[in-house]
């Protein structure tokens, strides 16, 4: 009686020491989260000014903004999603439309996901040798491009999650009535999976908006204003990159600030995504 | 004895109206599983058909032939003959898009589109014919007045689809169907998701519509297939065991299977 | 007259219907195909990183061969390229950053399905997801500017002073203390990939079967019992997936690293001494190489990072859809 009681005891103490760890593990992740986010406020508030958004990154030493880098970036995100949104889409449909019990969507989704998670540094040295290394010289459209192949894969994938999730008797209801595949398509899936697709497309800003690496060797960086898609542009990851390395005190504030700016970005543009789905599933 | 399949027994006798649908030697296949087998009927023009047996007996099957709505999937595939008006449907020649306004279908579980009420059934309209604002309206109103749906909703045009009840909806997918004008309309068991005042409804519906449209219907319960159809046929592991007019069905059936199937003795 | 008319259309508006139709079957495969060719573009692209990177590194790979990976060496002035250090960097740095987020993750796994009070369920299970949301290069930032100067300064001295006399750990905390280094960069690695490992941790939590928690606790285990002998035994095979899936972030991480690593082409045997890693490399020199031999060994670099993340994400997307099949099923 007296082991058994002991035995329950034991157990019930290695139970509670479990769970506490548990605790302290989602303590561990919310506190780094805390961290990272309250450094960011602490050191790129203070940098945070009007100028940031009116004046040019400034010659080492000198005070300045980051106009150039942060119109560069936009540039670049909308014509990487431009490019790379209707191609994912188009993709994702065949997936769960045209081709959803084909040989090559098993093939398309398992290669997808890899490219999903590859190295993005991996995209840059390929645009780097397709685009940059023939044509002699970086370039915006480079960069562009880069971006667009990292948009593909993510709205790949939830298109096609999300159009399978539209209940087959819908697609059987638009057919049956006389209408063609591609506008039961059109008018019926994409309609009942719009909030999720557009969910895609945004998650897929988010990441690229942030992304340093494939733009290194593409876009390259510019201190100065440039529009010109052939020549090289700067971006805010590449220019706070460059900047936080820097010794000089302006930069590194300046890099404290863009890191701000790019992080609210792309938490707002993640939590604003997620509401889109999380109004859908409440419904 | 297994009796034979006779002309006698395919054509109900006392029903002597013109075919508009004829099925000649049809078997079906999921795959390499045979799921209809041999099957021979004619339907007649403007009048209500009914497929009763127990579930998995190939009569939904037989209706998602008459409108090829299987070719949506692979490896279901049908041979034989399935003739409208004289014209087989199963050549690969035929359009199947056309073929479907011809041939209009109403499912199980009601499917509004993502989409106003009023698009709802201009949706398919549209899509083989330009009318005038004017006309759509028009249009819009006739189906949903054919449906007995106008009164309820003729203030809400523009509210979802999906903001109707399950009876609504499926009078707005009768709507919808009817709408586009087709000769057929295939019912796959449209009652069996709704309450029995909107089952009424969708009854009392049939019966009118069966005046200028040639309607099958595929039900599990046997008393809407009395009380809707003219003519019935009962199906069993893919096979049609017997075709005749519905009286004739529930009063004295020929075969012991069908008589087995209406007592309720199994399925 | 009207009913007629309502169902039979007339001759007329049957020829203009045969247009529409002709015109259907047209815009039909031109959808299909574009949607075709979209998705094969993205076999292309994949096939287009493989043939580019090998086109690329050829010129090293040609020159070095198979010694390239086995040469420390990395001297741009003689020309003479060795990956193993770079290689070396990356493995240690990603497996110490898995062995530190595999307990955390599937701990905080473990709190959001079973201890978690439900309305606060979604709200931390975001912020955790949130981690995974925070660019790379907001990482390599904090990293450098304040997690690193934080472990020179406290967490370092301690460790070394602490494992001084003792031997093998004394050689594997040798200093000095530069904040900057190995197991800084794993560190952050660690965090980086956490929540992945979290969220499809979680994510294969959900597919136990209640009847089965339920029947264990049934017999009197506790929650932990479950979760050990139970749950975690039945989700092994998706755990594995999303363990290599955060082993693939890991390998392939590039600028948060590059901020941290200390960019030294050497093997130390101590985690605090400065190395690189294969992103890191190319990051940080692909734009200064000169000499088409430089940038083809950097290209070749690339190609070995490739290789790899390639096997582990294939590996993982594989046990993961063993667990959607299970699922599906």
């Amino acid at each position: 009686m007296s082991t058994a009681s002991s035995l329950h005891h034991s157990r019930k103490r290695k139970n509670s020491v479990m769970m506490v760890l548990c605790v302290v593990a989602a303590g561990i992740g919310l506190a780094w989260l805390a961290l990272i986010l309250g450094a960011l406020i602490y050191k790129g508030l203070s940098g945070l000014s009007l100028a940031v958004f009116t004046e040019m990154t400034p010659p080492p030493g000198d005070a300045g903004g980051l106009l150039n880098a942060i119109y560069g970036s936009v540039v670049m995100t909308v014509i990487g999603v431009v490019v790379g949104t209707p191609i994912g889409v188009l993709a994702g449909t065949y997936m769960a439309e045209y081709g959803r019990f084909s040989r090559l969507t098993t093939i398309v989704r398992f290669i997808n996901d890899i490219l999903l998670s590859a190295p993005s540094i991996i995209i840059g040295l390929f645009v780097y040798e397709l685009m940059v290394r023939p044509m002699g010289h970086f370039s915006a459209i480079a960069g562009a491009v880069a971006l667009a192949i990292l948009v593909i894969p993510v709205v790949v994938r939830t298109t096609e999650d999300m159009l399978n999730l539209v209940p087959n008797a819908l697609r059987e209801a638009g057919t049956a009535i006389g209408a063609p595949r591609w506008v039961v398509i059109r008018s019926v899936a994409y309609r009942a999976a719009l909030s999720g697709i557009v969910t895609g497309i945004l998650l897929s800003i988010a990441r690229i908006s942030g992304e340093t690496a494939p733009l290194l060797f593409t876009a390259l960086n510019n201190q100065f204003w440039s529009s010109n898609l052939n020549a090289p542009m700067a971006s805010l990851p590449v220019t706070i990159f460059q900047f936080a390395l820097s010794p000089y005190e302006e930069w590194q504030q300046l890099a404290w600030t863009g890191a701000l700016i790019i992080t609210l970005t792309v938490l707002g543009l993640s939590i604003f995504a997620r509401s889109l789905t999380g109004r859908r599933e409440d419904r | 004895m297994k009796p034979m399949l006779s002309t006698e027994l395919n054509t109900p006798d006392a029903v002597v109206d013109k075919a508009k649908i004829e099925v000649k030697n049809l078997n079906f296949y999921y795959g390499q599983s045979k799921a209809l087998k041999d099957i021979s009927l004619s339907l007649p023009e403007r009048s209500v058909t009914a497929f009763i047996g127990p579930s998995g007996c190939g009569k939904s099957t037989l209706l998602r032939v008459f409108n090829r709505i299987y070719e949506l999937y692979p490896k279901q595939t049908a041979d034989g003959q399935v003739l409208l008006d004289g014209q087989n449907i199963l050549d690969r020649s035929q359009d199947l898009n056309l073929l479907r306004t011809k041939i209009g279908m109403v499912f199980q579980k009601p499917t509004p589109f993502p989409m106003s009420i009023y698009e709802n059934i201009a949706f398919g309209v549209r899509l083989y014919e330009k009318l005038s604002k004017a006309e759509m309206d028009g249009r819009v109103e006739q189906a949903l007045k054919r449906a007995a749906l106008w009164t309820e909703v003729k203030d809400k045009l523009n509210a979802s689809g999906l903001s109707l009840s399950g009876g609504q909806q499926q009078r707005l997918c009768i709507a919808r169907t009817v709408a586009v004008k087709p000769e057929v309309i295939l019912l796959d068991e449209p009652a069996s998701a709704l309450d029995p005042l909107s089952t009424a409804k969708i009854e009392e519906l049939i019966d009118e519509l069966q005046a200028d449209y040639t309607i099958v219907i595929v039900t599990h319960n046997m008393q809407q297939a009395a009380r809707v159809s003219r003519q019935t046929a009962f199906m069993y592991l893919g096979e049609l065991i017997e075709f005749d007019r519905t009286e004739k069905i529930f009063t004295s059936p020929r075969e012991k299977r069908t008589q087995d199937y209406i007592t309720g003795r199994f399925g | 007259m009207t009913i007629v008319s309502e169902a039979t259309p007339s001759s007329d508006s049957m020829r203009s219907r045969d247009a529409t139709v002709r015109r259907f079957a047209l815009t039909d495969t031109v959808f299909r195909e574009s949607t075709r060719f979209s998705a094969i573009l993205v076999l292309l692209i994949l096939g287009g990183v493989a043939i580019s990177l090998f086109a690329g590194s050829w010129e090293a790979l040609s020159k070095f061969g198979f010694s390239f990976l086995t040469t420390e060496s990395w001297n741009p002035v003689t020309e003479n390229f060795g990956a193993l250090s770079p290689i070396y960097g990356t493995i240690v740095t990603s497996g110490i950053a898995i062995l530190i987020a595999v307990p955390i993750g599937i701990g905080i796994a473990v709190f959001l399905t079973e201890l978690c009070p439900r309305p606060l369920r979604r709200p931390i299970g975001i912020a955790v997801e949130l981690l995974a949301g925070i660019p790379s290069i907001i990482y390599g930032i904090w990293g450098l500017f304040v997690f690193a100067p934080f472990l020179q300064t406290t967490i370092q001295p301690f460790i070394i002073n602490l494992f001084h006399d003792v031997p093998g750990l004394s050689s594997l905390f040798a200093g000095p203390p530069y904040g900057i280094g190995l197991l800084t960069s794993s560190l952050i690695l660690a965090i980086m990939v956490l929540p992945f490992i979290t969220s499809i941790t979680k994510d294969v939590f959900d597919t136990v079967p209640a009847v089965l928690k339920e029947s264990a606790y049934g017999i009197g285990c506790t929650t932990w019992e479950v979760t050990r002998r139970v749950v975690i035994p039945y989700t092994r095979v998706g755990i594995m997936g999303g363990v290599m899936l955060g082993l693939g972030r890991a390998l392939g991480e590039t600028m948060a690293v590059t901020f941290v690593i200390g960019n030294a082409h050497r093997i130390s045997a101590s985690l605090f001494a400065p190395a690189t890693t294969i992103s890191a490399t190319i990051a940080n020199e692909f734009t200064e190489a000169d000499g088409s031999l430089y940038t083809s060994s950097l290209v070749a670099l690339g190609l070995i990072l490739f290789v790899i993340t390639f096997i582990i994400l294939a590996i993982a997307r594989y046990m993961l859809m063993r667990i959607d099949a299970r699922t599906g099923a």
